[in-house]
This record gives C-alpha cells, structure tokens and sequence, in this order.
C-alpha cells in the first residue's frame, strides 16, 4: 500500500472511513428503527387460527391499556408503542413472528397463550435479551429452563395439577378416567394429576390421547364408557371438550366430566349445546365477569365502554396484567430489559393488577393460587362454585 | 359385544363422510387425471354456505326441520357445484394442454386461495351450526343408544353414492363420462362435448363435497376454515386405498378407512390411529399397487 502515502490516497482511506462509519450507522438505524422517544412492546398472540378469538382479545384489552398508559405519562415520558405479530397459534409462525419482533427493537415481549407456542418462540427472544411475558402458557417447562428473561402471568399446571386432584378427591369419586390431547400443555397437567391421584390411592382405569382438531370422538368416547369411570377427567382445549361433551349426550352417556382452564370459554357452550354443556365442571382462574379487584372490575367497565362486550375468557385479561406488570417494571427500571427483569423479580411485590396481587419468583413464575371451580349451569352459563 | 356394534356404527358414519369426499376425488381424476386437491376446501366452503343459509334463511322455527335441511342441502349442492365448475374454467382448463405437473401446481394454489378466502369471509374461529337444526334424537336400537343423525348420515351417503353409480353406469350423459375417461380424443370423435363432460364431471364432485361439508356441520356442529385439509387428506386416501378412479372403490375405501380407524382406536390405540390407518394403506398398497378395486392399466408408451 505505497499509495497511502501520498495525499490522493490519504484522501481515498478518509472517505472509506467515513463511508464505512456511515453505512454501519445506516445499519444501527435499520437494526434499532425504535425512535428516540417511543418504547416498544411487542405483543405476540393468535390473531388467525383454532385460537383466533383468544389473540383478537388480547389485542383489544392491551391496545385499551396502552391508549390508557400513554395518558398517563407513558414510561419516563416515552411514548409506549406497540407491535403486533400474530402467531397463529402454530409454533413455526411463533418463531417467526419472535425473530420479527426482535428486528423491530422492542424491549419485551407479551404473550403467547398456547404453550408449545410460547415455547417455540422462547429462546429466540431470550437470545436477543429481550423479556417475555406468557399470558396463558401453563406448561411447567417453560419456566424450568433457567431463562432469565422470561415470566408469566398465569399459574402453572402443577398448580392446576394440585387444584384438579384435589376437586376430584373432594367430589368422592373413585374411578377416575383421563384424557389429554398430546400437546406439551395437555399432556403435561395429565401427567400431573395422574401422579397425584395415584399417591392418593385413586384408580387410573383410562390414560390416553385423542387427536385435537378432529370432529368425531365417538369410538374414544365408546371405549372410555367400556372402561366403567366415575369421572372423566380431560385435560384439552374447549373445541375438543364441546364436541366431546355433545357426543357424550348424544351416547346417552351421563358420567360428569371435569375440565381444565383451556375449557374456560363460552364457546365450549355453543359447541356442546346448552343441554349437553349443564354440568359440566372445570377449574380455571376466574372468568372476566368474576373478578373482584377493584382494578379488574374498572378495567371490565372501560373495556365494555370501547368495545360493547365483554373479553371472553380470563387469558386475554392476563395478557392485560402482563402490559401492567412490565410498565409498571419500566416506569421503575427504565428501558431495559434486564433491569425490568430484575426489578419484576425482587421490587414488584405486591402489585395491585387486574386479576389480584403480583409477585414473581425467581424462576419468573406469579405466585399464588388463582383457581377455581366451575360448573355450566342449565342456562348454559359458567358458574363459580368454589372462591 | 356392543361395543363392537357401537364400534362399528361409529365407524361407518366417519366412513360415509369420507366416502362422499372421496368421490369427488376419484371422479376428477378418472376423468382428468388430476388430483384437484382444492377438493378439500370445497367441502370447507359447502359447511360454511350451509351454516350461512341456515341462519341467514331464517329457516330455524319456521319450516320443518327436514324440510329446510334438504332446501339447504340442495342450494348448498348447486352453490358448490357451480363453484367446482368456474374452478375448472380458472384453474384447470387453461392448463390441460400443459404438463400433468402444472395442473397439480395450479390445484395446489386453488387450494391455499379458498382457504384463506374462508378466512377472510367468515374468520378464523370456529363456527357453530344452529342448536334447532340440529338433530339431537337418540334411537335405541337392540339396547344400544344410536343418535339418529349418524343413522342419516351413513343412509344419505349409500343413497347418494347409489345414485351416483346409476348415473355413471345407466345413463346416456353417464356412459359419455366413462367414455371420456377411457380417451378423450376417441370419445370427442364420437360425438362428445368433452368440455361439457368435463365441467359437468366438476359440478358432481364438488357438490357431493359441498354437502359432505353441511353434514359434518349438521352432526358434529363445529366447523372452521381448516377442517377441509384433514378430511380432505382422509378422503383422498380413501380414494387411493379403493382404487382412485374408480366409483364403487371410493365407496369401499371410505368406508373401510372409517372403519379401521374407529376399530383401531376402539381395540389397539387411540394415539395411534391415524399411523395405523396409514400403514393399513401402505400394506394393502404394495400388495395391490392400484388399490382394492382399481384395475391394471397399461401405460401407454
């Protein structure tokens, strides 16, 4: 490089300095497109597919919060933006819609409500440091991991493990069937329950799958009646509990069934039919119009006002909390994900949400029992039986 | 014992459903040799139509149920039908002259475009038919609780796949379409509109899709934009298993997966049933490469 030396040369190395310092700038910008002055949260659900109504909720009550907290201040004066990605309730898409909310530069991540989805998505984000918060991802697994970056706002399934094993012990049933759907969730609390109620001397007398997302269940239906259960303890999604519950009547069969908190949706009603969804019982977090803080029920009021109904189901109004808590931790933290994470883990004690009080242990699990028992009453509307 | 008779009603019922898709499967291809996999979303777009025409006729209350159900049956029959019949002009027509590969693309891409147009249309939750259409009557037959509705379905397939065998087998229209399965420049020397078999052999398959789609809305009652693509693969399977092309095969093979499939999950295992309904056709596959009832063709060099 003899040429350095001469003026020209020096010129040329000058402008490929600069040219380089301007490009890699250019990429910072297109990198880091988040403005100075704005903050943005991601917020990752199911706006297509089996779960559709599930993500649309989530949208509406976190786009309603957010509306609410920039008129409030935002966070230190920052406007808070957010980005949606729908995930589509399918893994693949969750991978693709957390890499795409990693490129748009936000500082966390709410969602997502299945959680073989949340977990696709779980390392990408955790990778780019970024927080997650799950809203109806119960799949103990998740929080298992180690994972510094990632909470949850809704109990896990051991919990709701512990509360089905122990309404089943309290109805003084004997022989007890279960049926799961094979996903991680699903599966997952099955294991569980199976566990507990074998230590409490319960007979397991049917363990096994059906396939999610089919719509005839009749020859499983047929062989768990041939298995003689006091109770059918199932452990999937409303879709498949409505069918299963209509097919079930439709038998002529009348042994009563217990669900999960993926039943907890009115259209499980609408699936089954009102005469073959009465008395039907499931254990779930409280449903929206249940809850008694007096922020869930101004929250309700608000939501009512903007969009002329009620949310559906208690997930989305977790995905609401979820918008709290990481505010709240922002607003204490700043921008920074780390530092959001840590003081969700050690400062927000005792935080009043929408769906009681928060803390986070150190595994970013929410601690404390939100379950309840509820049955369809003959009107064909859920009905807690149990604070 | 009656387990397995409650088994194998079970079984059957899946299997007429399957068997009514699966004919329109192996009508296309016996004719076209095409495998139009938009099928599949046809039945789709036959359960959401039913569903629409039901609450937007305000049938509920008003008619006899079994009334309103046929009136339905019949629109949603000529809806799909006609459908099926631009589908051929848009999609296939174009394309017969071109590669047999080019028209398998083409029914790929119909198929994804009808999906997500349900989608749009309707959304992506599920739909439920109306509670009062649905037939909720529960027959006792030699001590066994049988909904009726599972007894209609088993009967209005047979009666449709009966009518359909007639069709193809007595009449003049029907011997035209065979003829022009067999070769189609023969059969256009003879005096045949190849063309208008064509689209007619498009306005039978889909319907019976079409209203294979109404029935599973009208028993199971859910439905949703996806529920083509399992029942889709189900029946096409089906078609292969009896031997694509060939009518009666269709019939057999649908109601012979239904049967397997229910009886392997009533006898051997749940999780497994689908593997095994599979590797059934695998088995009867390399025994009989052109499936139960399919026949030897030579290829033509």
């Amino acid at each position: 490089m003899f040429q350095s030396t001469t003026g020209a040369g020096r010129r040329l190395i000058l402008k490929k300095i600069l040219m380089s310092v301007f490009v890699a700038a250019a990429l910072c910008m297109l990198a880091n497109p988040a403005v100075a002055g704005t903050v943005r949260i991601g917020l990752m659900c199911p706006l297509t597919g089996g779960w559709a109504s599930e993500g649309q909720d989530m949208r509406r009550i976190i786009s309603l919060l957010a509306d609410e907290a920039n008129k409030t201040g935002g966070v230190k004066g920052s406007r808070i933006e957010l980005v949606v990605e729908d995930d589509g309730g399918d893994p693949r898409t969750a991978a693709l819609a957390a890499q795409k909310l990693a490129a748009a530069g936000v500082v966390a991540v709410i969602g997502t409500y299945g959680s073989a989805v949340t977990e696709a998505s779980q390392n990408i984000l955790d990778e780019a440091g970024i927080l997650q918060i799950a809203t109806g991802s119960t799949s103990v697994r998740l929080t298992e991991k180690g994972l510094p970056y990632f909470f949850r706002t809704c109990p896990r399934d051991d919990e709701q493990g512990l509360a089905a094993a122990r309404v089943i012990q309290g109805l003084g049933h004997k022989n007890i069937a279960v049926l799961h759907d094979n996903s991680s969730y699903s599966r997952g609390l099955a294991d569980e329950t199976r566990a507990l109620l074998d230590k409490a001397k319960l007979n397991i007398v049917f363990f096994d799958a059906l396939t999610p997302m089919e719509r005839d269940y009749s020859a499983i239906l047929t062989r768990l009646r041939a298995s003689s259960p006091d109770m059918v303890f199932f452990t999937g999604y409303y879709p498949e509990a409505g069918l299963l519950l209509r097919q079930k009547r439709e038998m002529g069969w009348n042994v009563p069934m217990l669900g999960c908190d993926a039943d907890n949706n009115p259209d499980l009603v609408k699936i089954a039919g009102t005469a073959a969804a009465a008395g039907f019982m499931f254990i779930s977090p409280p449903v929206p119009a249940d809850l008694s803080t007096d922020r869930g029920k101004a929250f309700l009021d608000a939501y009512r006002a903007a969009y002329k109904e009620m949310p559906q189901s208690v997930w989305a109004v977790l995905a609401g909390d979820a918008f709290n808590v990481l505010v709240e931790a922002l607003r204490h933290a700043g921008a920074d994900s780390a530092a959001a994470a840590a003081y969700l883990k050690t400062g927000i004690g005792g935080y009043a949400g929408m769906t009681g009080t928060f803390s986070f242990d150190a595994k970013g699990d929410r601690v404390g029992d939100l379950y309840r028992l509820y049955e369809v009453n003959p009107e064909g509307v859920f009905r807690a039986i149990s604070e | 014992m009656d387990q397995f008779f409650q088994q194998l009603i079970n079984g059957l019922a899946v299997g007429g459903i399957y068997a009514l898709v699966a004919l329109g499967y192996t009508m296309v291809y016996g004719v076209l040799k095409l495998i139009n996999f938009a099928h599949g979303d046809l039945f789709t777009i036959g359960a959401y139509l039913g569903m629409t025409l039901f609450v937007g006729m305000g049938l509920a209350g008003k008619a006899p149920v079994l009334v309103s159900v046929l009136l339905v049956a019949l629109m949603v029959m000529g809806l799909v039908a006609l459908l099926g019949r631009l589908l051929e002009r848009a999609a296939y027509r174009p394309l017969r002259k071109a590669g047999r590969l080019s028209a398998v693309v083409s029914a790929l891409g119909a198929s994804i475009f009808f999906q997500n147009a349900v989608m749009l249309i309707w959304g992506g939750k599920y739909e439920v038919y109306p509670e009062t259409m649905r037939p909720s009557v529960i027959l006792s037959l030699f001590g066994m609780g049988v909904p009726l509705i599972r007894l209609i379905i088993i009967g209005v397939s047979v009666l449709l796949m009966l009518a359909l065998y007639w069709f193809i087998d007595r009449t003049r229209t029907g011997t035209a379409i065979r003829a022009v399965a067999i070769d189609q420049s023969a059969a256009r020397l003879m005096g045949i509109n190849v063309d208008r078999i064509i689209s007619l052999v498009f306005c039978i398959g889909p319907g019976l899709g079409g209203v294979a789609g109404m029935m599973v809305g009208l028993s199971y009652g859910q439905i949703d934009f996806n529920m083509g693509f399992s029942y889709g693969l189900k029946a096409f399977t089906a078609a292969v298993l009896g031997g694509i092309g060939n009518i009666p095969g269709a019939m057999l093979g649908g109601l012979l997966l239904g049967l397997i499939e229910t009886l392997g999950a009533a006898y051997l295992t749940i999780a497994w049933k689908d593997a095994l309904s599979f590797l059934v056709l695998i088995l009867i596959l390399i025994i009989r490469p052109t499936g139960i009832l399919g026949e030897r063709t030579a290829e033509k060099l």
